[in-house]
This record gives C-alpha cells, sequence and structure tokens, in this order.
C-alpha cells in the first residue's frame, strides 16, 4: 500500500513563514510522499520561493511539486523551481519522476496545466492570435502530460497538475469560469496512459472528489477545499500498463 | 450610474490584481447597503489586507468580512482509493 499525501494552493507569502511546517514534520507517521499540486505562492516573487523552500524542504518523505498560476506571476517561475530543485525538492513541468517506496516504483508526471474547459464547452484555436495562443498553450500542456505520463516505468502512475483535468471537482465554482480552471485536454492524456490518480489544486470553491471521462479518480486538493495541511489517498500498485 | 453588479466587478478585479492581496477566491456580495466578503485565506493579515482593498471601494456600504483563515491541521484520516 503506498501513502499519497498532497496538497495545493498553499499561497506561501513572506508574512506565512514558519505557520506550515509544524503540520508536516512527523508526515512520514501518515504518508510515503507528498505531492504539491501548485500556486505554492502568492505573487511569485523568489523571496516568497524561498519560503517554500524553507517550508517543504528537508521533509522525511519525499516531495514532488509542480507550480501554478500564482507562481508565474512575477515572470520568476523558472527561479522558483531552481530553488526549490536545489532544496531537494522535485519540480515537475512536463516531465515526470519515479519515487521507490517499499520496492514499488510509484510513477508521478506533473504540469501546471492551463484553462480552456470542457469536453463540448471549450475555447478553440480559432480567430485571434491571442485566442489561439491560449489554447495552443494548453493543447502543448496537455501533450507534455501525456509523454510524461507514458514515458513512467513504474508500478503505480499518479498526474499531478494545478489546473483540473475534469469538471467534476469544480463542482460549487460558477460554471461561466470553468475554462480558467481546466481543460478536458489534461483528462484525455490521463486517460490514455493507464494513470491510477490524478491530483490538482487551483479551484478553492470546487469539490474533492470527482473521476475523469475514462474513469480515473481525480482529487483536487487545493487547500480552502480540504481544510487540511494535507489528504492522503491509499493506492495499491496495479496491472495496468499504457496500451 | 451606480450599479451594484458593475461595484462587485470592479471589487473583484481589485482583490485579484492589487499586490496588497492577489486573492482570487474572495466572493464578493452587495445585498441593498451591505457589502459581504466570503471565502479563506492563508492568514489574519491577509484576511485585514482583503478588508483595507474592499473598503476603498465601499463607498457608502456596510462592510462585512466573512472571510475565514483556512484550515491548515493534519488529517486524521485518510481516503483509501485501492
Amino acid at each position: 500500500m503506498i501513502r499519497v499525501a498532497a496538497v495545493g494552493d498553499v499561497h506561501l507569502g513572506v508574512d506565512t513563514r514558519g505557520t506550515l511546517r509544524p503540520a508536516y514534520e512527523n508526515i512520514a507517521e501518515q504518508a510515503d510522499l507528498l505531492l504539491l499540486a501548485g500556486d505554492l505562492t502568492r505573487l511569485g516573487t523568489v523571496a516568497e520561493g524561498e519560503v517554500v523552500a524553507d517550508e517543504f524542504a528537508g521533509l522525511d518523505v519525499p516531495v514532488v511539486a509542480v507550480l501554478g498560476n500564482h507562481d508565474h506571476q512575477s515572470d520568476a517561475e523558472e527561479k522558483i523551481a531552481a530553488l526549490l530543485v536545489d532544496r531537494g525538492i522535485t519540480v515537475l513541468e512536463g516531465s515526470g519522476t519515479v519515487v521507490r517506496i517499499n520496492d514499488v516504483r510509484v510513477g508521478i508526471a506533473g504540469a501546471k496545466g492551463f484553462g480552456g474547459g470542457f469536453a463540448g464547452k471549450c475555447g478553440h484555436a480559432f480567430g485571434e492570435r491571442e485566442m489561439k495562443a491560449f489554447i495552443h498553450h494548453s493543447e502543448d500542456i496537455a501533450e507534455q502530460l501525456r509523454t510524461a505520463l507514458l514515458g513512467l516505468t513504474a508500478d503505480v502512475r499518479i498526474a499531478l497538475t494545478h489546473y483540473s483535468p475534469s469538471a467534476d471537482t469544480l463542482r460549487g465554482e460558477p460554471p461561466e469560469i470553468f475554462p480558467f480552471l481546466g481543460s478536458y485536454l489534461l483528462a484525455e492524456a490521463i486517460d490514455d496512459s493507464a494513470t491510477d490518480l490524478a491530483v490538482h489544486g487551483h479551484a478553492h470553491y470546487g469539490s474533492e472528489a470527482g473521476t475523469t471521462a475514462g474513469g480515473v479518480r481525480v482529487r483536487n486538493v487545493a487547500q480552502p477545499v480540504i481544510q487540511a495541511a494535507y489528504r492522503v489517498y491509499t493506492l495499491e500498485p496495479s496491472a495496468a500498463v499504457p496500451e | 450610474m451606480n450599479v451594484p453588479q458593475y461595484d462587485v466587478a470592479a471589487l473583484r478585479r481589485a482583490l485579484a490584481e492589487d499586490p496588497r492581496t492577489a486573492e482570487l477566491g474572495v466572493h464578493v456580495r452587495i445585498r441593498g447597503d451591505q457589502l459581504f466578503l466570503s471565502g479563506d485565506v492563508a492568514c489574519e493579515q491577509r484576511r485585514a489586507a482583503v478588508a483595507e482593498v474592499a473598503a476603498e471601494h465601499a463607498d457608502g456600504l456596510v462592510l462585512h468580512n466573512e472571510v475565514h483563515i483556512v484550515g491548515a491541521q493534519p488529517p486524521t484520516e485518510q481516503e483509501d482509493l485501492r
């Protein structure tokens, strides 16, 4: 059994330095790894990134993260990712990693994701260049996620994003803003790659539990949704392999 | 013309775009002459910052800050997805 802890949207800043750490000090008693589903900062500054590193570095479980839209606000996302990596946190952006836990290979593919909307109610790459750029950004990230998931040699596969792959976990959000909260293109990538669990954040007013159209479990771990330091999900290695 | 819907939209944009707040998850409602803020933020300072920005858009309105501090304690249970 693998115990996966996950949280998103912790929105750390210099004003919250040191406030989260106590809740994670003994995380190994509850979980085997910790996933961070983006929006780790508030304004996306390097100073805030250093707070994130101080809060999550050196825990007694592996920590794997993606960045979110807030982490891009100051155009310092690459610096934030680099400093987290320097402190031992794995940061995924269209890439994957495999963590070995009790001889089980846990593969995590991660990407920020983006908006665009959900099947039949989504934007299209048509018209103004700004609209095409919006949709192409979402398409590109989903394709990177697909490639990363399919590239995992693992017994358990987890997709980690900031934006949502499913409208299920947006229940509670106004439907009018769904296209800014996620994209079904992420779910298509997840459904094509024998994924066991998809974890995301971003939707503060959404719901925790849902599925993709293909039946993969989706969990929204945005902290305002889970109202806790993290959630823990238990998984068992599956025999499924990508087709 | 004073249109409450536009006032709500302007305040929500301010709460998202003002670096004092950068909060995209705070709901704003105007009912009569009452302005209600709700949602979750990370700490007491941010709750106060939300009220500070809102007060600049609350001319003639009674401000009710119903924003909560998000829960951040370790969980006491796990969900079995096996």
